[in-house]
């Protein structure tokens, strides 16, 4: 998106578990396979991956159970070492940082939050919020500050003494939330965060947390197997299926441009009219009459106007400068399912 | 019981002369404690005395074969009761090794051997015989040993050699060792109930006395190396042919280097010495009246003042 | 099964275990024929002597090569100090040894005051009754002086077993060379006869409460190893994770993280130590150790019932206190104050606990009662007890029905079977053996069987180790006739099981030697005694696993049978006992390795097995013999644990239930 270096870039990056994966991996002929990899006893967590994430900007990788995508993003902050490739955070070869810079990389930078929450059940909301505060060593006055500050950013005011088992899910993963965030991370990391959530709760976390990401705009590395979420969260979406990645693309885009029949399958029953932007559909170099409409409409919110309107082209443009014109009838197709 | 012990203890020692040999040394005298009554009761008395004379003591339980290499080594300072049948082999081996002296004997007679409760005699009158009892061995029987009389052993490590006896005199009877002195009360115990006939491996002074009255059977009489010559004793082809001795002796043991560091004490272990009618009757203040021992070792010293009062320096 | 399959020859393979099995069994019955018919030579039935080497001799020299010339018994007796230190300290302030810091006793009142106010804290009304309830009794009763003792070395033991079995269990957790260390150790220890602790506990640390302390530790320790290695296996990976992403060095996850969250297994291993420590200080009394169980065996030496009863009793309510109040603690949760409460209501427990106790240690400054019952002041009821236990056994129809057992047992079953086990030469039982496990397990738990008996075989004990054997299968056997039923019985209804459950856990903690003077009372000094009181103990995981097994099957499984119509004793036949039987399996597991813990003390009574020899040797310093004797014990019990657990293993993953 901008061109300055991205925070996150993997380059080629594997991960195989097994018996002796380094070996196996000098030893693996090109272009096998995950089932022959797994024939030969290896399981591939993550096959090949170069995918980069830049700053500011909301990752999510999607994928069903296995596909990987838990694994890639502890490969990311080394949660497990990878077997070849290599990994850039901040510019830095993470695989080449000792066990200290290890944990000051992730005491400074890096923030997680985990699909069954992981919270230390021992340990108050405010002690687990406190925790990574507590591990880098912050005095008790500076860091109980801080954490009350995060737990009221996530709305768990008065709840400081409470201890993890005494909380609903969507309370606990709200610690899990603050607690990531204790430290002021740069990247932040969540693992299936609402997957263990009521579909209510659901919802209501998710609005919450494009909330917090307005008010923080982190560099963010989303996981969830919930293509709906994947839409509603994603500035791009990486598709994964056993341990690759399949397509790294705007939601826009996948949605209108699949790039594999696996990630066909997964639009087939999307509204893509809740999804395809004019700002997609404008073409540079095309103009239009008439009253312009803004890039981040979607095609559903602009579905009256289509029918109603005569217009072949129609403007877009994006915070009021112009970026090109969209054609009526495309966008009609993407609203009645027309093109694919 | 500590205000008694203070109050007796100030009164003994305003009474004691002044004239102590040589100063004590500070260390607790470590007794020993074994597991039948009358050496419980005979330590703490011996303690208290002890305490008296301006000693720290300290008990500890052992038992009673290992005490001996513990005395041997100084981890206990004395033994109050040596059993010659019982414990002779085991002193005399540590004082073989070196380590523990003999402070000479109590007045009192030891004996170990073949015994039943009196009732039994109403079935066989020929007691305490022991060709009586062979002649009523069938009244003994019970269902395991068939024809045959049953005797009841003490546990095998106690080496008592009745079976050889049995065999040695020809006698009906089967051997059933026991595996520790609780199992001897409970047979006993469950035979009173219904005065059945027993005979069991018994010893004097215990507290089995005073429960239940009871005679040793006479064997042909004690004669040396009846153990050890096959041609001493009735059958001139056999060991064991013999009872055991009648009057064994009951002696005190220390540590070789109690005397150098606890003088005073020593010289009141040498004076000390009880007959089988004192033992008997501190046994009895525990097992019959039920008494804690220290309370009954109290209740000793209080009844018997002139018996003890003559030890102390 | 690696292991065995590559040490087998390839042609044994293409036959079926049960294939093999039978024809161990064919051999091993042929070679009892042969001898039936007394065409065996000797050397066949029964090993010759000179071939026995003498492992005790030779173990005896490493012993006292490793005890002198290396210096360990220097080393040994040096610890010794350091602990006689601890144990004289806890002894002053329990029962007022005269010790540094010299200001015990603590007053019974302030005990027990304290005891209830601990038992309300983590389980209410209930606990602090038995907390305060058994404190008061130990003292009225009269035994409060050597319930002290016996609670001054468990007060030091009990961590110290707790701190070296978590230190090792995370050691075992973190290495996984540690771990295939310790497993194989942890093994032969929990089958080892405690007989076999004792003596070189005795020689090393001296005797009496150390030697007590030290054997009571080294019992005490392997499931503490076990809790901690499985609750810091068991830590959520999420949890784990979390902790690392909060930048945790290695030392802060182990103790910020994994300790904390394995709090559960931790304190269930806590509990654990705790029984077990309270269980063996009792039996360290043959080596000297003071407290209930010295006072136990004197009181039994002098034939007094109802005392020993008073004093198991004793031992069964500390126990049940002890285990109660563990347990409470392991699901205590810590709960949340609301802000502003003030600090003296957030520990008012703590506040009230050392209020009364203060109270009470000054108030007994005045009242002496409140600190000691003295003389003649105790509530025993000792010889009523003797009068009324005597006058049971004297019941006419308690009498017939034990001399009728005792006649018919002895004579007609145990004494032929006895015989029989007996008659068979010791290759065939050994094939026999290996045959079982063969048939019941695998190839690599034959193997074992294999090795282990003939071991024993070679160490020249066989005909004491087929006696022991033959006192365990034949009390487990009986065991099983009544548990099993009585198990089955009480898991229909929940207050039944909730009952009989009750009863298990009281008779598990009721001193196991205070059986046997009944049982000789009833039985005489016979082998009926001797089973009679392993039968008391054998039967209670038999009963215990039989029910949990029963109620633990799934509901949707017998709400199926019930709507297939099955009748109560089809549903039981058919579902339940088939899914419940792994389980039972535990149980019976349980109840043949508390066999083998029973038989050895049943040498009381008077037997000629193993046991007899180990009491033997514990009186002198014949380590080496006592060691071959508690080795064979533990190779026997090995045998049948590794044989039935794997056989347990293999059902429940057949039927899915793990």
């Amino acid at each position: 998106m901008t061109a300055e270096n991205p925070v996150i870039s993997c380059k080629n990056v594997w991960k195989i578990f097994g018996p002796d994966p380094e070996a196996f991996m000098k030893t693996m002929p090109e272009g096998m396979s995950f089932e022959e990899i797994r024939a030969a006893g290896y399981i591939a967590g993550v096959k090949d991956v170069s995918i980069e994430v830049h700053k500011g900007e909301m990752l999510v990788i999607m994928g069903l159970s296995g596909s990987g995508k838990s694994t890639l993003v502890r490969c990311f902050s080394r949660l497990h070492d990878i077997t070849g490739g290599t990994i850039t955070v901040e510019g830095q070869d993470i695989m080449s940082l000792s066990e200290k810079e290890l944990i000051d990389l992730r005491r400074s930078k890096m923030g997680m939050v985990f699909q069954s929450f992981g919270l230390l059940p021992h340990r108050t909301i405010l002690e687990n919020v406190a925790f990574p505060l507590e591990m880098r060593g912050q005095d008790k006055h500076t860091r109980r500050e801080r954490a009350l500050e995060v737990i009221k950013l996530v709305g768990l005011e008065g709840r400081e003494d409470y201890f993890p088992r005494e909380l609903s899910g969507g309370q606990q993963q709200r610690v899990g939330i603050a607690r990531s965030l204790a430290i002021e991370p740069d990247i932040w990391f969540l693992d299936e965060p609402f997957s263990a959530l009521d579909p209510l709760i659901r919802k209501e976390m998710q609005d919450e947390f494009l909330r917090l990401q307005q008010m923080l705009n982190k560099t963010i590395v989303f996981i969830t197997h919930d293509f709906d979420e994947a839409l509603r969260l994603a500035d791009r979406i990486a598709i994964m299926k056993d341990g690759a990645v399949e397509q790294c693309d705007t939601p826009d885009q996948i949605v209108l441009h699949p790039a594999t029949e696996y990630v066909r399958k997964f639009t087939e029953d999307i509204d893509k009219a809740r999804v395809v932007h004019a700002g997609v559909l404008a073409q540079a170099h095309a103009s239009g009459e008439g009253e312009p409409q803004d890039a981040g409409t979607t095609v559903h919110d602009m579905a009256r106007m289509l029918v109603n309107d005569t217009r072949e082209m129609i403007p877009v443009h994006r915070a009021g400068v112009s970026i090109g014109a969209m054609s009526r009838k495309a966008a009609l197709d993407v609203l009645l399912g027309g093109d694919s | 019981m500590n205000k008694f012990t203070t109050a007796l203890t100030a009164g003994v020692l305003a009474l004691a002369p002044l004239s102590a040999i040589a100063a004590d040394s500070d260390d607790p005298i470590v007794i020993p404690i074994h597991n039948w009554s009358s050496q419980i009761v005979m330590s703490n008395v011996v303690g208290q005395i002890l305490e008296m004379n301006g000693n720290a003591v300290e008990y500890v339980t052992t038992d009673s074969q290992a005490v001996y290499e513990s005395v041997r080594l100084g981890d206990v300072t004395l033994e109050m009761e040596v059993w010659e049948g019982a414990f002779g082999a085991s002193f005399r081996a540590a004082l073989e090794k070196g380590g523990i002296v003999d402070v000479g004997d109590h007045n009192a007679v030891t004996r170990e051997d073949w015994w039943y409760p009196m009732w039994t005699k109403d079935a066989c009158p020929g007691l305490p015989s022991w060709e009586a009892l062979n002649d009523c061995a069938s009244l003994f029987a019970t269902a395991e040993t068939g024809d045959k009389g049953r005797y009841l052993d003490g546990p095998v490590d106690w080496l008592k050699h009745g079976q050889e006896r049995v065999e040695a005199l020809g006698m009906d009877f089967v051997v059933v060792n026991a595996g520790s002195a609780a199992a001897l009360w409970a047979e006993i115990g469950a035979a009173e109930a219904d005065k059945r006939p027993i005979v069991v491996f018994n010893w004097t002074p215990n507290f089995a006395e005073a429960v239940w009255p009871g005679e040793f059977v006479e064997f042909p009489e004690w004669v040396d190396g009846c153990d050890k010559d096959p041609a001493v004793g009735p059958n001139p082809n056999a060991l064991y042919d013999c009872g055991n001795p009648a009057n064994g002796y009951m002696k005190k043991a220390a540590w070789d280097g109690m005397e150098a560091k606890w003088p005073s004490a020593y010289a009141i272990l040498e004076k000390i010495d009880f007959s089988n009618p004192q033992i008997a009757e501190m046994a009895k203040l525990v097992d019959i009246d039920e008494m804690e021992p220290t309370e009954a070792a109290e209740v000793w010293l209080e009844a018997n003042e002139d018996v003890w009062k003559g030890w102390l320096n | 099964m690696t292991v065995a399959s590559t040490t087998l020859p390839t042609s044994l393979r293409s036959f079926s275990n049960a294939q093999i099995a039978l024809a161990c069994v064919a051999v091993a019955l042929c070679l009892t024929i042969v001898q039936y018919l007394g065409l065996l030579p000797t050397w066949l039935h029964r090993l010759p002597e000179a071939i026995i080497p003498n492992f005790a001799a030779v173990l005896d020299a490493v012993f006292n090569f490793v005890k002198d010339d290396l210096g360990l018994l220097a080393f040994t007796r040096f610890l010794t100090e350091g602990l006689e230190w601890l144990l004289d300290f806890s002894a002053n302030i329990f029962f007022g040894k005269r010790r540094f810091p010299n200001i015990g006793p603590v007053p019974w009142t302030a005990v027990a005051a304290t005891a209830a106010v601990i038992g309300y804290y983590l389980g209410g009304w209930r606990l602090a009754l038995l907390g305060g309830g058994t404190m008061v009794w130990t003292a009225l009763i009269g035994q409060w002086e050597i319930a002290m003792q016996t609670m001054s070395v468990l007060a030091i033991a009990a961590p110290l077993a707790f701190v070296i079995g978590l230190s090792l269990g995370i050691a075992a957790w973190k290495y996984a060379w540690v771990d295939r260390v310790i497993k194989p150790v942890l093994s032969v220890l929990q089958t080892l006869p405690f007989f076999t602790y004792l003596l070189p506990a005795v020689i090393f640390f001296k005797v009496g409460p150390t030697a007590g302390a030290v054997a009571t530790t080294i019992y005490a320790i392997p499931p503490m190893i076990l809790m901690t290695t499985l609750g810091l296996k068991k830590v959520s990976p999420e949890v784990v994770e979390a902790g690392k992403m909060s930048g945790c060095t290695k030392a802060q996850m182990l103790r910020h993280v994994y300790i904390p969250s394995a709090r559960t297994e931790i304190l269930v291993g806590v509990n654990q130590v705790i029984m077990l420590s309270l269980a063996m200080v009792v039996l360290t009394a043959f080596i000297g150790m003071p407290g209930l169980g010295a006072k136990l065996l004197a009181m039994m030496g002098s034939f007094k019932l109802g005392r020993s009863f008073e004093i198991g009793v004793t031992i069964v309510l500390l126990a049940v206190m002890l285990d109660r109040m563990s347990k409470a603690w392991v699901i205590k949760l810590p709960e949340h104050f609301e802000r502003d409460t003030p600090i003296w209501q957030k520990h008012s427990m703590l506040l009230l606990g050392l209020g009364l106790f203060i109270g009470f240690t000054l108030l007994s400054l005045v009242v002496p009662f409140l600190a000691e019952v003295g003389r003649g002041q105790d509530f025993s009821q000792g010889k009523e007890l003797d009068n009324l236990i005597k006058a049971f056994l004297n019941i006419e129809w308690v009498k017939a029905t034990t001399g009728f057992l005792r006649a018919f047992l002895n004579v007609q079953v145990l004494i032929p079977f006895r015989n029989f086990m007996l008659s068979i030469p010791t290759p065939a039982f050994i094939l026999l053996v290996a045959a079982f496990a063969l048939a019941l397990a695998g190839r690599r738990e034959a193997l074992y069987a294999l090795v282990f008996f003939s071991l024993v075989a070679l160490s020249g004990w066989w005909d004491r180790a087929i006696i022991t054997l033959y006192s365990v299968i034949s009390a487990v056997s009986l065991a099983a006739l009544i548990g099993l039923p009585i198990g089955i019985l009480a898991s229909r209804s929940n207050k039944w099981s909730e009952r009989v459950l009750l009863v298990c856990d009281t008779a598990q903690t009721f001193p196991s030697f205070v059986y046997l003077i009944p049982a000789i009372m009833l039985f005489g000094i016979t082998d009926v005694a001797v089973i009679f009181s392993i039968l008391v103990f054998a039967m209670v995981p038999l009963t215990r696993y039989t029910i949990e097994g029963l109620r633990n099957v799934p509901e949707e499984m017998t709400e199926a049978a019930d709507m297939s119509g099955a009748t109560r004793l089809q549903k039981l036949w058919s579902v339940q006992l088939p899914i419940a039987l792994p389980t039972m399996a535990v149980g019976f597991n349980q109840a043949i390795m508390f066999a083998f813990f029973m038989v050895i003390i049943a040498a009381f009574i008077g037997t000629q097995d193993l046991g007899q020899e180990l009491q033997r040797t514990l009186a002198g310093t014949d380590l080496g013999k006592n060691f071959v004797l508690g080795i064979c014990v533990s190779l026997m019990a090995l045998t049948f644990d590794l044989t039935i657990m794997k056989w347990a293993a293999d059902k429940k993953r057949m039927l899915g239930l793990q």
